[in-house]
């Protein structure tokens, strides 16, 4: 009786919760109350399937949504990326019939990598795919080795675990385990031979601490690496993004299936990797995929094409604080042959914490705007002044920085005659500031 | 020439730490010096008494310990250095090399180099973040910054700040840091000289023996406002 109510009073909440426009932690955070063991008190379908990492998590859950769905799987998922265990809560019992048995062929959970094993206690992932560790939100997450330790233990025996081999870190968590699938690129010709960053995670190896060695770097640490001691190195993949021109926007995987990418990035190439990946082990044919990733545009929000007076632009939704999402978004505005102009935002470092710590963007590297097709850049926030002092740290011309507290400001100084094209960098806590500003465009 | 000696430059880098070397070398250039920086780290072997500024910054618990078993190599010449006066910034967990042991989650204990008598403890169940502000007396105005840390340090008797706003080296402790003379020993982590362009100042003025010319750190200094204001008001909140 205790699991029926459980499970109606949590529908109900998340019913009332949708009318008022609420966010689906709350039914859930109810419903652990009631019953703190509801979850293992469920049955739960034959695909548990759960995604976690520093980046890309949602974008991950929603693309295996779309092509498991499209292929005639029903999928319950949590959509809003509420990702603690409050929010899968919901999600699990949400999708349950009031008797506590989750109807969807597949259950998709992305998670918070902190909270992963508070969630996975009662739900154990037949699937497990981890796409990253960065360096991300570190106010809170500490580290990557901090998030390792924590996401340790939230992996149990009898789960697949789907793993990144071209993060050394997200590869270790292999050491000792033998149910494992690898993803990853080969060499691509968007590499490099040396290290693009700032700063160097792929330094030191991660089970023995002796010095490593990069045969090739996708971007920042990530690439292929070997330890100069103790032997360990990429493992191989089975499923393999084989080239990638992202100039004409497009992917390859395993030589054979080619993907036309709506977002030319390699962020946006990792995703369909790992969804594609999944959606293969589920058993959805490799054809069937890459035609339901081809020219795919997320819903999620996190690109948004504008329209500023006259001029065109892309908001590329970045976070604060997690360095490489910014240096992935530089690199797409860095690489516009045609000429843009860039737009940085600071204003609130954080959405939900209040932090006032401008530390993170001493490791973007801010310096590959020093190019050709990067015109004018503008700074904009109330922490101006702190981009204004690490933009003097790089290498690009003062003459070519505007700085304005005022995002307002900024925005109108933006709305000029210009031609060239518009590349908005900024975070989910400060998007909304500039948004009201410009005409969005609808996705395609 | 001014020899700066950034120790563990890739190892000890975790939060931007890296940038108070930058910080350091442009205010002494813009003093009329010429500044050679040496980013060593695991294997090099530094010449600590010919430097005129050591720096290492914060690292992960395991990285500190793989630093920790390097710099024992440099455990007498860096003691004289600290005796002799000269100056030294070690931000985040790099200063807690220097104090007797340290104690990770699991029990296990390593030893210090012992050139202070505090002993770490470390915890792996809740990471210790804070926005803080503290003071000292060598400086009129507080400093900013930000605690990453997963360790409580016990036994300093030579404290570097008061803390007003944050964590100090334990719980409930209202002292952060360690001084010996001019070693700075702080768990402020990240550009704490970028951040607090009079301490960035302090530190110049060490090295160059007069009040070095800083009229060039407008926006620090406007920063450095934008963020002491934000976290006077959390204090007020509160």
């Amino acid at each position: 009786m205790k699991k029926f109510f459980t499970i109606l009073i949590c529908k109900l909440l998340r019913f009332a919760g949708k009318l008022l426009g609420k966010g689906s932690s709350l039914p859930g955070q109810v419903a652990l109350k009631l019953c703190p063991d509801i979850l293992s008190r469920v049955e739960l379908p034959k695909y548990i399937i759960a995604v976690t990492g520093s980046n890309g998590k949602t974008s991950t859950v929603e693309m295996i949504a779309h092509i498991l769905t499209k292929n005639g799987k029903t999928v319950s998922w949590n959509r809003e990326g509420s990702n603690q265990i409050e929010g899968v809560t919901t999600l699990v019992l949400g999708s349950a019939t009031l008797g506590g048995k989750v109807k969807s062929d597949i259950l998709l959970i992305e998670s918070d990598e902190r909270f992963a094993r508070y969630t996975f206690r009662y739900i154990k992932p037949t699937h497990y795919v981890i796409t990253n560790l960065y360096r991300d939100q570190l106010t809170r997450n500490g580290h990557p080795e901090w998030v390792y330790d924590a996401l340790a233990d939230s992996i149990t025996d009898g789960t697949q675990l789907i793993l990144n081999a071209d993060d050394p870190l997200v590869s270790s968590f292999a050491q000792g385990r033998e149910d494992v699938i690898w993803f990853g690129a080969d060499k691509l010709s968007t590499d490099s031979e040396t290290l693009e960053s700032v700063y160097n995670d792929g330094a030191y190896c991660p089970v023995c601490k002796s010095p490593m060695k990069y045969t090739t770097h996708h971007y920042n640490h990530i690439g292929h690496y070997a330890c100069t001691s103790c032997g360990y190195h990429r493992h191989d993949t089975q499923y393999t993004v084989t080239s990638v021109d992202l100039e004409k926007g497009e992917m390859v995987i395993d030589g054979k299936h080619r993907i036309t990418l709506a977002l030319k990035s390699l962020y946006n190439m990792y995703n369909i990797l790992s969804a594609y990946t999944v959606a293969s082990i589920v058993g959805i044919d490799g054809a069937k995929i890459a035609e339901d990733m081809n020219n795919y545009v997320l819903k999620n929000g996190r690109v948004i094409t504008f329209s500023l007076g006259s001029r065109q632009g892309t908001m590329l939704t970045s976070k604060h604080e997690n360095s490489v999402s910014y240096d992935q978004s530089i690199r797409v505005a860095a690489a516009y042959s045609e000429g843009c102009d860039v737009m940085i935002i600071v204003d609130a470092v954080s959405r939900k914490y209040f932090t006032s710590d401008v530390s993170w963007l001493y490791d973007i590297d801010f310096d590959m705007l020093n190019s050709p097709n990067v015109h004018r850049i503008v700074l904009a926030g109330r922490y101006v002044n702190d981009l204004a002092v690490r933009f003097s740290y790089t290498d690009i011309p003062a003459d070519r920085i505007k700085t304005f507290e005022s995002i307002d400001e900024a925005a109108d100084f933006l709305n000029s005659d210009r031609k060239e094209y518009i590349y908005v960098i900024t975070c989910f806590s400060d998007k909304g500031k500039f948004l009201v500003k410009v005409k969005e465009e609808q996705a395609k | 020439m001014i020899r700066i000696l950034h120790l563990y430059h890739d190892l000890m880098n975790l939060y931007g730490d890296y940038a108070n070397v930058s910080a350091l070398k442009r205010i002494l250039e813009k003093n009329g010096e010429e500044v050679k920086v040496e980013k060593l780290s695991l294997s090099d072997s530094a010449s600590i008494g010919d430097c005129d500024f050591i720096f290492v910054g914060s690292g992960t618990e395991r990285n500190m310990r793989v630093a920790l078993g390097d710099l024992k190599k440099y455990s007498r010449s860096l003691k004289s250095y600290i005796e002799s006066g000269k100056p030294a910034l070690f931000t985040g967990n790099s200063f807690e090399m220097l104090g007797k042991t340290i104690t990770d989650c699991r029990g296990e204990t390593v030893e210090g180099l012992g050139f202070f008598d505090f002993t770490v403890t470390e915890q792996n169940k809740t990471r210790l973040t804070a926005d803080v502000i503290c003071a000292c007396s060598f400086l009129t105005q507080p400093l900013v910054g930000f605690v990453n840390k997963c360790s409580g340090i016990s036994g300093v008797s030579s404290p570097l700040f008061t803390v007003e706003m944050g964590l100090g080296n334990s719980e409930g402790d209202k002292y952060e840091g360690v001084r010996l003379n001019n070693f700075f020993g702080t768990h402020l982590t990240g550009p704490a000289l970028i951040k607090n362009p009079h301490f960035l100042a302090y530190f110049a003025e060490l090295i160059l023996g007069k009040t070095p010319e800083t009229d060039y750190l407008t926006n620090e200094r406007a920063g450095y406002d934008v963020t002491l204001g934000e976290l006077r008001k959390r204090v007020e909140a509160k």
